[in-house]
């Protein structure tokens, strides 16, 4: 596992760029433009069609979709629980409960032999507990079907929660906050979030003092209260057979009852922004930047509008605006361009970001900034529009090429309380963007005025005082406290 | 339900050992020589109306040699710049521009020089005045310049997971289509192959500059693996990173890139693999038509230069701002050798899975990660282990227990149910491989690259599957000795220490 370069260091992969004028096109260009491509015969897969949707008696939802190529079958699991809905002190719950559900075995197996027997078949079984969801997964081949349902109900639904394995992931949990200083990606990442979000659930950062206190029994009260089988959806794909894995299921989980169950609200973003110009020091011989505000959510009739604007500012790679500047143009850095997150319950963020030599970047920072307003300030041209929807949309089917992606695209959408016909109509929103709906967005969503910048590297060294962006702060990386 | 135990699991072994997996699937390859030496491979996959593609060059950094170290990395960057007629509204008008650059880059090159040596009179104001002189024809190129046209139109044509990537073994490229635009990806790949131009070479030139900053010199990782190479390597060409020494970078010449494309990136030195929704013949007639054109190239130069034996042990200590981590590596055989395989079982008994002995033995008794890997090369490398320590452990405490466990599987046989295991996990994998497009297109390319033949990849799984306990204790022994091995840690630089220490 040598180091390996690659071209672009991120996966996201979109991108658009202003074409020349038709007089000046390349000559390669006009004999792609002869290419007569078929027709490609394909539809947004449906439920009811492509995917079956069953209700157990306790509630347990299941998606199905059979694919017997290959002799593997696949289970993933959602649940309705996680982090973003408890307060600060309890933070550390969630994620220690994912954790050890599995790593800690079951009432009826041990962990040695749990992982032993899974090793042994080839299988994999994990679990853990996000930000806003549970997830548990199974991966054995066909053959191990009724073994695999059996394991992975057995972790569901009678985790053990030996101390043994509590003080383990503390350890861990504990080893990761010690080395959260060792990169600037780390310390940017955070300081941004944080200084966005402040104390909402997005922004908080995790500490040993919240961590150190949790005992056994409240991981016991956190996985009963949330682990039921009407808070639960699996999604099956792979080699099984309909008939015969519902009556698995039903042995396996069917004696499992139902239980109310009540989550709290989620606490709601603060929306007041937080601008100003906040450094780190830390010994490196390169700039990392971040900077960026609060934006929109799923619920934002904008967003395909907002996503189509940011891909042509900076979220397209290299070639859109800001990239090609910084990266391309002025040969400034390898990493440069900007995100927004338009698929978040409340208010996602707009950032952009990038790495630069200590004295350049002032001047990064400066190229980068002039494109937010220029796309603020005029209309797109009509080929950075239309290349930026065609990516989007000829590329939609990558979302659907496996049964494993399709399933979890339509769990996902009832997961997320989203209508089951969105999927359907994206084509047709991106289509739908105009260039006046891309320079609106722009200056409604992209607010200067209201930017967090982060930037981690030897202030000294800057060609130039960053004062111009906003009051400086400098935060100073104190050792964490770990006892 | 009965508690199960350990002892009952390890009882019925035999009910596991069963079938193994992967023995009913067979990997359906088409493949074709073109009559130019380029070596197509297809595999269809109709599950979707997509495809997935590589184009495989036989170069990376074990083909260079100091001055021009990182160069096959560079030249993936440039294969996105265009060609006569991809990237430019007037190829011919650009010419000149580039020549003048070029003089320009010696002259910067020669009062850098200068700077250098304390001899010389350098001038600062002079470099960078000629910079500015490059930037300002790099600008007035500016007019004839698509930008980033090929990969704009492949992404407008739903081009996904768009990339490239060098190592020391080879480069490549990638790109999954809806399945309707193969002629798309036949003429852009074809056409950068046959008539790559090297535009925007100065500005892309910083580009890479930056990467190394960002990637390997600010990264406790980067600054560790590069430590490595050139502390376990004295000669071989693994000494460098696939990235390249700095003031290489900052020196590279635009005739020594066309000099490296020449040599290497042409038909008889590539390989196409595609994966997909797609008809074999519909590939090779595509193949033919857009790349049968490109005329075969000169067989590239041999490399030679082998790693002197290591006489002693190596210790090496780097200094940067982060907590200390540690690797320790051993020279071993290249791909092909009779020796690989049972080092790969060996370091997956070692690291693989929950129940491995680094698993039960180091991050179970909360002291630390560690990992252990081969190297799959075409000349000998090295195999690899990687610690991160826990809580308030030491590197060193860590080092030593993952030593111990190397040191025991030299004098005590590993139990069966551990070949067992880790041998079903990998035919499990292999099966969950063949459903992705991407997955099996890189591995054959890969396999055909280093081995020349693709159906290594199936040849190795059944070497891999032979492994006994024996074969384990004989190369453990062979090659886990002390004088063989090379340790590399990193610790926080003097100041910080201090720092730390005060704070407590």
């Amino acid at each position: 596992m040598k180091k390996v370069y690659s071209y672009i260091l991120l996966a996201l992969l979109l991108a658009v760029i202003s074409l020349p004028a038709a007089a000046q096109q390349s000559v390669g260009s006009k004999i792609i433009e002869k290419f007569d491509y078929p027709k490609l015969e394909w539809s947004v897969p449906e439920l009811g069609e492509d995917v079956q949707r069953e209700v157990l008696d306790n509630g347990i939802i299941l998606f199905m979709m059979e694919d017997h190529r290959l002799p593997i079958l696949g289970i993933s699991a959602l649940i309705r629980c996680g982090e973003a809905y408890v307060p600060i002190e309890q933070m550390a719950i969630p994620g220690i409960t994912g954790d050890v559900m599995r790593s800690g075995g079951t009432t009826n197996i041990d962990p040695d032999s749990l992982n032993t027997l899974l090793e042994l078949i080839g299988g994999r079984l994990e679990t853990s507990i996000g930000y806003e969801n549970g997830s548990a997964s199974l991966s054995v081949m066909s053959k191990d079907t009724d073994l695999g349902l059996r394991l992975m109900a057995d972790v569901l639904r009678n985790p053990a929660f030996p101390e043994d394995k509590i003080d383990l992931v503390k350890t861990q949990m504990k080893t990761n906050i010690k080395r959260r200083n060792d990169s600037p990606q780390r310390i940017l990442s955070r300081q941004f979030y944080n200084l966005i979000y402040g104390n909402h659930p997005d922004g908080r950062i995790m500490e040993w003092e919240y961590i150190a206190p949790i005992s056994r029994q409240e991981l016991v009260d956190y996985h009963k209260k949330h682990f039921v089988p009407n808070n639960i959806m699996l999604g099956i794909t792979g080699d099984f057979d309909p008939a015969e894995i519902k009556s698995l299921l039903n042995k396996y989980f069917g004696d499992w009852k139902k239980k109310d169950i009540n989550l709290p609200e989620i606490p709601k973003v603060d929306d007041t922004p937080k601008p100003g110009v906040y450094q780190v020091y830390k010994d490196v011989n390169q700039a990392s930047i971040r900077f960026g505000h609060l934006g929109v959510n799923r619920d934002n009739p904008d967003r395909f509008a907002v996503s189509v604007m940011n891909y042509i500012l900076g979220g397209g790679s290299f070639t859109s605006r800001m990239t090609s500047k910084v990266r391309s143009d002025e040969g400034l850095s390898y990493s440069v361009g900007t995100r927004y997150q338009t698929t978040t319950r409340d208010l996602g963020v707009w950032w952009a970001f990038c790495q630069t030599k200590l004295t350049t970047t002032y001047k990064a920072m400066r190229l980068m900034l002039d494109e937010v307003e220029r796309i603020r300030g005029g209309l797109v041209d009509d080929e950075e529009l239309e290349s930026a929807k065609d990516s989007y949309i000829n590329r939609y089917v990558f979302n659907f090429t496996t049964p494993g992606r399709i399933v979890n695209r339509l769990m996902e959408l009832e997961f997320e309380n989203r209508p089951p016909d969105q999927l359907k109509k994206y084509i047709d929103n991106i289509g739908k963007v105009t260039k006046e709906d891309v320079l609106r967005v722009a200056k409604k969503y992209l607010t200067p005025e209201n930017i967090t910048f982060v930037v981690v590297g030897d202030p000294a060294q800057f060609e130039k005082p960053l004062d111009e962006f906003g009051a400086v702060t400098n935060i100073e990386l104190k050792p964490p406290k770990l006892n | 339900m009965k508690r199960i135990s350990l002892f009952l699991i390890l009882g019925l072994l035999a009910l596991f050992q069963l079938a193994p997996a992967s023995d009913e699937i067979t990997l359906d390859v088409k493949e074709k020589d073109l009559s130019n030496g380029m070596k197509i491979l297809v595999v269809e996959n109709h599950i979707a109306p997509v495809v997935s593609t590589i184009v495989r060059f036989k170069v990376g950094a074990a083909d260079e040699h100091t001055r021009i170290t990182g160069m096959s990395h560079f030249l993936e960057h440039m294969m996105f710049k265009g060609s006569k007629i991809i990237g430019t509204t007037n190829y011919e008008a650009e010419v000149p521009l580039m020549a003048k650059m070029d003089s320009l880059a010696e002259l910067l090159q020669a009062e850098r020089g200068k700077l250098r040596n304390p001899l010389l009179d350098g001038s600062q104001e002079r470099a960078d005045e000629i910079r500015q002189q490059i930037a300002d024809v790099q600008e007035e190129q500016g007019q004839y310049i698509v930008k980033d046209e090929l990969w704009e139109t492949y992404l407008k044509n739903g081009g996904s997971r768009l990339n490239a990537s060098t190592g020391t073994e080879g480069t490549q490229y990638y790109v999954s289509l809806p399945s309707n635009r193969l002629e798309l990806w036949a003429f852009l790949e074809s056409d950068r192959m046959g008539d790559l131009q090297l535009r925007e070479f100065y500005s892309e030139r910083d580009v890479i500059r930056e990467e190394r900053r960002q990637t390997t010199e600010n990264r406790p990782w980067g600054v560790m693996y590069e430590a490595m190479g050139a502390t376990a390597h004295w000669t071989s060409p693994y000494r460098w990173d696939a990235i390249g020494w700095g003031s290489d970078i900052e020196n590279y010449r635009r005739d020594h890139m066309a000099e490296h494309f020449r040599r290497y990136y042409h038909p008889s030195n590539a390989i196409a693999c595609v994966v997909g929704d797609v008809d074999p013949e519909e590939i090779f007639a595509l193949c033919e038509k857009y790349f049968g054109a490109i005329p075969a190239g000169p067989t590239p130069p041999p490399v030679f230069t082998d790693d002197s034996p290591q006489k002693g042990e190596r210790r090496v200590e780097v200094e940067f701002d982060a907590n200390p981590i540690a690797m320790i590596a051993w020279h071993m055989p290249q791909a092909g050798h009779p020796d690989v395989a049972p080092l790969d079982v060996l370091s997956d008994i070692l690291s693989r899975g929950r129940t491995s002995r680094f698993h039960k033995n180091l991050v179970e008794t909360k002291l630390g990660r560690a990992s252990g890997y081969i190297s799959y090369s075409r000349f000998p490398d090295l195999f690899t282990c990687r610690i991160t320590p826990m809580g308030d452990h030491s590197a060193e405490e860590v080092m030593e227990a993952a030593l111990a466990e190397i040191e025991k599987v030299k004098t005590e046989p590993v139990e069966q149910w551990e070949i067992d295991k880790v041998r079903n996990q990998s035919d499990a994998d292999f099966v969950r491989s063949l459903n992705s497009n991407n997955g099996i297109a890189y591995r054959l390319a890969n396999y055909q690259a280093i081995n020349g033949d693709w159906h290594y990849l199936l040849d190795y799984r059944t070497e891999y599957k032979n492994v006994t306990a024996e074969d384990i204790m004989r190369v453990a022994s062979k090659y886990f000795t002390k004088s063989n091995r090379t340790v590399v840690t990193l610790v926080p630089p003097p100041s910080k220490t201090e720092e730390l220490e005060a704070s407590l």
